[in-house]
């Protein structure tokens, strides 16, 4: 399988995956954005476009077009990938060799065209009662975060850590900067987004990459200016304190959520030996921590570490009981200092190598996976292939592993807990 | 005994073999993927907490939360953790225990046939001890520690309580912390023995694998088994009553806004086959058509701002039981409960056009076509179906034969005298 990656001209990049095996044709349009001071207003953008475009004025017209179309998938989003926000149109249709219809994914891209360049407008902005619906939905979306208590913890850890860094704003936006949110400016934002920013469009699926080509070159009806550059994510940061941050609320499982410095980032030759560090430690049940934590120590049902690879961070989470909070800490440091000293079981290291070329092996199964592999390789400017990264791994050595847990730097400590005397957060540094 | 079964729309096939101890096995070919996906599931859920072992006069009745502590302690066999083979041969395996199957997978990118033995082996071997049991215990407390902080999971469950009276649907899959304390090793080899014969059991495999060798292997496995026959497991549940147990169940949790399920008792139960898959076929359509995102009730309250993106409805229907659910986050969960109401009366007057039927039952045959792009999904989707006696191709088949009269009138009847209850929880 080879990705054929097609310079479109004015920032636009096509990139066409061809292979047998789907059913179905997925297309991504994805804008590129720094994560800057306009960040809520690039996380809305997509949920207003969706309201409705020209010929398909409202949810209910574009929903039946989508259902004629066999139930077409159609969705938008906005994913954060370091420093950079990713604002994304997609859709997902069955291939027309499955139809008695012919011509759907022809429809798709003319749909697809129409959603991003032709919205909805209202003296010059976009539909008032479109952006204010949105911008409801987008501060509730902000709000239930804490639904998902995991997701939740992993999130506060990330902005406690970051304070003051880019990285630290959340991909949907801030709540104060939706409810002052100038309509105007959200017009002007969007005009850039469409008119500056570098655009990749993916497409994989049983089709001719020519083709492809042809009809993106047919739909498209943008007008283009000077494509900005966007700065890249800074990842390095070697001097840190550790701190510990607090949080309580009614809960009946603590969250604990440690966040690390790894000073390495994807496009970095140690990045090979750091994905198996990190999978020796948490990434699965051959892991130190699933071992440890969970099935030695029976302290928790989960026990993970995960990686962030263009900003360089690595995660720990573990659900526990309040009262095991330092018991659990010391357990997981104690497995950090162990790989450290090379204590790594030939079973923990080929465990964690197989763990990840099966993950990206199956990866190439999912045409939303494969799709987000090279967006990565998008925003690092990196052309490493699935297959190359694959064989880049199983070359690792232990030696390597050990090396690189030099570079690696507990930053910040962050406990979820049961309200004891109100909703306060706590911060201590140590 | 071999059969072949062919979907010319999919363009997919599916080869059953059933195995002289009664073990049935399907495998469906998937050219060009990377990943091999087997699932090997027993008939056997939460639900099944009451039974008669075969061969026993007085009826068993074991702990909540048995089912699921059964499938945690599989993993541990006496030589160590099944993880540590798998991850050796760089498959990743995991299991779920649902209300009424308990299913064992993997999922790999070589080394598929050996993975495959060490599937059917360690679901074939028990080995529990007093004290492997105890440790789990600790684990699985968190586990459902972790799931009384989710709020999704809690608004479902307390609406299951309020739909059902003595079903135990209503009760958590894993159980409550105090039940499994009671939980031993003997009564975890007694459900085992009961319910893991390969008569109660299915495997499917799919991938990019030779199907000969898959079922050959598998017979070879099992040629040196015992095979003795099983007579038949008596499942006991009581009898549910017509009425929900509540028509309103409410609950406070740290949440943002209020959450809400509303959902409506299947009263039409006993079905399995075909029958009960029309009516899955009929009901998926009839949601869509009254509360999906293209019907006129969504578009009016996602624009009133009662509805969002999370909002969505679903059937499920099970041999015994069966529910409609649907729901979401609201500010205002009784107003769209009204409004569901109000509309299914409305619709009772004003049928849909014949027009909305054909859209949707579009945008379905779509959905299972994607369907076929995921093997997990797949497989997942074939031991849904099994159990209840409907074959994988059948959904689809059934799909493009069902007409709009059919629909209109199984709308009528299914909310001609209905029952319903609403679970909301609120911020506190």
């Amino acid at each position: 399988m080879r990705i054929e990656n097609m310079d479109m001209g004015k920032g636009i990049t096509l990139w066409v995956l061809p292979t047998k095996k789907f059913k179905t044709v997925t297309i991504s349009f994805c804008f590129h954005r720094d994560l800057n001071e306009d960040y809520t207003y690039n996380a809305l953008i997509p949920a207003v476009l969706k309201r409705g475009c020209e010929g398909f004025e409202t949810l209910k017209d574009i929903e039946r077009h989508l259902e004629s179309l066999y139930g077409a998938l159609f969705d938008v989003g906005v994913q954060k990938k370091g420093e950079r926000q990713v604002l994304r149109f997609s859709m997902e249709v069955v291939n027309d060799d499955y139809l008695a219809e012919q011509g759907i994914l022809a429809q798709a891209f003319y749909f697809l065209n129409r959603v991003i360049n032709r919205p909805v407008l209202e003296n010059g902005g976009f539909k008032k009662s479109y952006v204010a619906q949105e911008k409801e939905n987008l501060k509730n979306r902000i709000k239930s975060l804490v639904n998902d208590k995991i997701q939740y913890s992993l999130e506060r850890c990330a902005q406690e850590m970051c304070k003051g860094e880019k990285y630290s704003r959340y991909v949907f936006g801030n709540i104060n900067e939706l409810e002052n949110l100038d309509d105007a400016r959200l017009y002007s934002v969007y005009c850039d987004v469409t008119q500056s920013s570098p655009l990749d469009v993916f497409v994989v699926g049983d089709i001719d990459p020519a083709k492809v080509r042809l009809l993106l070159e047919r739909s498209l009806s943008m007008e283009r200016k000077q494509v900005r550059t966007i700065p890249k994510t800074t990842y390095k940061k070697l001097q840190v304190v550790p701190k510990t941050v607090t949080e309580e609320m009614d809960v009946n499982q603590g969250k604990l959520a440690m966040g690390f410095r790894t000073n390495i980032n994807a496009t970095d030759k140690e990045y090979f030996p750091l994905l198996v560090y990190s999978s020796i430690l948490g990434g699965g049940p051959h892991s130190k921590l699933f071992i440890n934590v969970r099935e030695k120590a029976s302290l928790a049902y989960y026990a993970f570490a995960r990686l962030e690879k263009f900003k360089g961070l690595m995660f720990i989470g573990a659900g526990i009981d309040f009262d095991k909070y330092e018991q659990t800490v010391n357990i997981i440091m104690e497995q950090l200092d162990a790989v450290a000293k090379g204590h790594i079981t030939q079973q923990e290291f080929e465990g964690a190598i197989n763990a990840l070329v099966t993950s990206l092996k199956g990866s190439m199964d999912q045409p939303s996976q494969l799709i987000d592999y090279y967006l990565g390789n998008s925003v690092m400017d990196s052309d490493i292939t699935v297959e190359e990264l694959i064989e880049r791994i199983k070359g690792v050595t232990v030696d390597q592993v050990v090396e690189v847990s030099d570079r690696i730097k507990l930053d910040t400590i962050y406990f979820l807990r049961n309200r004891k005397r109100g909703y306060v957060i706590h911060e201590k540094r140590n | 005994m071999r059969r072949e079964i062919k979907n010319e729309v999919l363009n997919e096939r599916l080869i059953h073999t059933k195995l002289k101890n009664g073990l049935n096995v399907y495998v469906l070919p998937k050219k060009g993927y990377q990943k091999q996906f087997a699932i090997y599931a027993t008939n056997y859920g939460s639900n099944d907490n009451q039974f008669v072992v075969p061969g026993e006069k007085e009826p068993t009745r074991m702990p909540e939360g048995i089912a699921h502590f059964l499938e945690h302690k599989l993993f541990e066999q006496e030589e160590g953790s099944v993880f540590d083979i798998f991850s050796k041969l760089g498959a990743s395996p995991n299991a779920f225990t649902s209300f009424n199957t308990t299913a064992y997978h993997f999922t790999s990118t070589g080394s598929f046939y050996e993975c495959l033995d060490v599937l059917l082996n360690f679901v074939g071997t028990p080995y529990f001890t007093d004290q492997t049991v105890e440790k789990e215990k600790g684990i699985i407390t968190q586990e459902i520690v972790m799931y009384q902080d989710d709020p999704s999971w809690r608004v479902f469950f307390n609406l299951l309580k309020g739909l059902y009276q003595n079903h135990p649907v209503k009760n958590d899959i894993a159980g409550t912390v105090e039940s499994i304390q009671k939980i031993t090793k003997d009564m975890l080899y007694k459900c085992y023995e009961t319910f893991y014969h390969p008569s109660n059991m299915v495997l499917f495999v799919t991938g990019d694998v030779d199907t000969d060798r898959v079922v050959q292997q598998v017979e070879r496995y099992f040629s040196d088994k015992d095979v003795s026959k099983q007579g038949e497991i008596k499942r006991i549940y009581p009898s549910e009553p017509y009425q929900v147990a509540a028509p309103v169940v409410k609950d406070k949790l740290p949440v943002p806004r209020p959450l809400f399920m509303l959902g409506f008792k299947d009263t039409q139960v006993g079905q399995e086959g075909q029958p009960l898959l029309d009516k899955m076929i009929l009901n998926d359509i009839m949601l869509e058509m009254l509360v999906g995102q293209s019907s006129d009730l969504y578009v009016k309250m996602y624009e009133e701002g009662l509805i969002d993106l999370t909002f969505s409805a679903e059937y499920t229907g099970e041999k015994d039981y069966g529910h409609i659910i649907m729901g979401g986050e609201s500010p205002n969960p009784e107003k769209v409960v009204d409004m569901v109401y109000k509309e299914i009366e409305r619709l009772k007057q004003e049928p849909w056009d014949v027009e909305c039927f054909s859209r949707v039952k579009k945008k379905k045959i779509g959905e299972y076509i994607r369907m076929f792009n995921s093997l997990e999904t797949i497989g997942v989707q074939f031991v849904s179906l099994i159990f209840k006696n409907i074959g994988l191709f059948d959904y689809i088949e059934r799909l493009m034969q069902i007409n709009y009269e059919q629909l209109k009138s199984h709308f009528n009847k299914f909310f001609e005298n209905y029952q319903s209850s609403v679970s909301i929880i609120l911020p506190n």
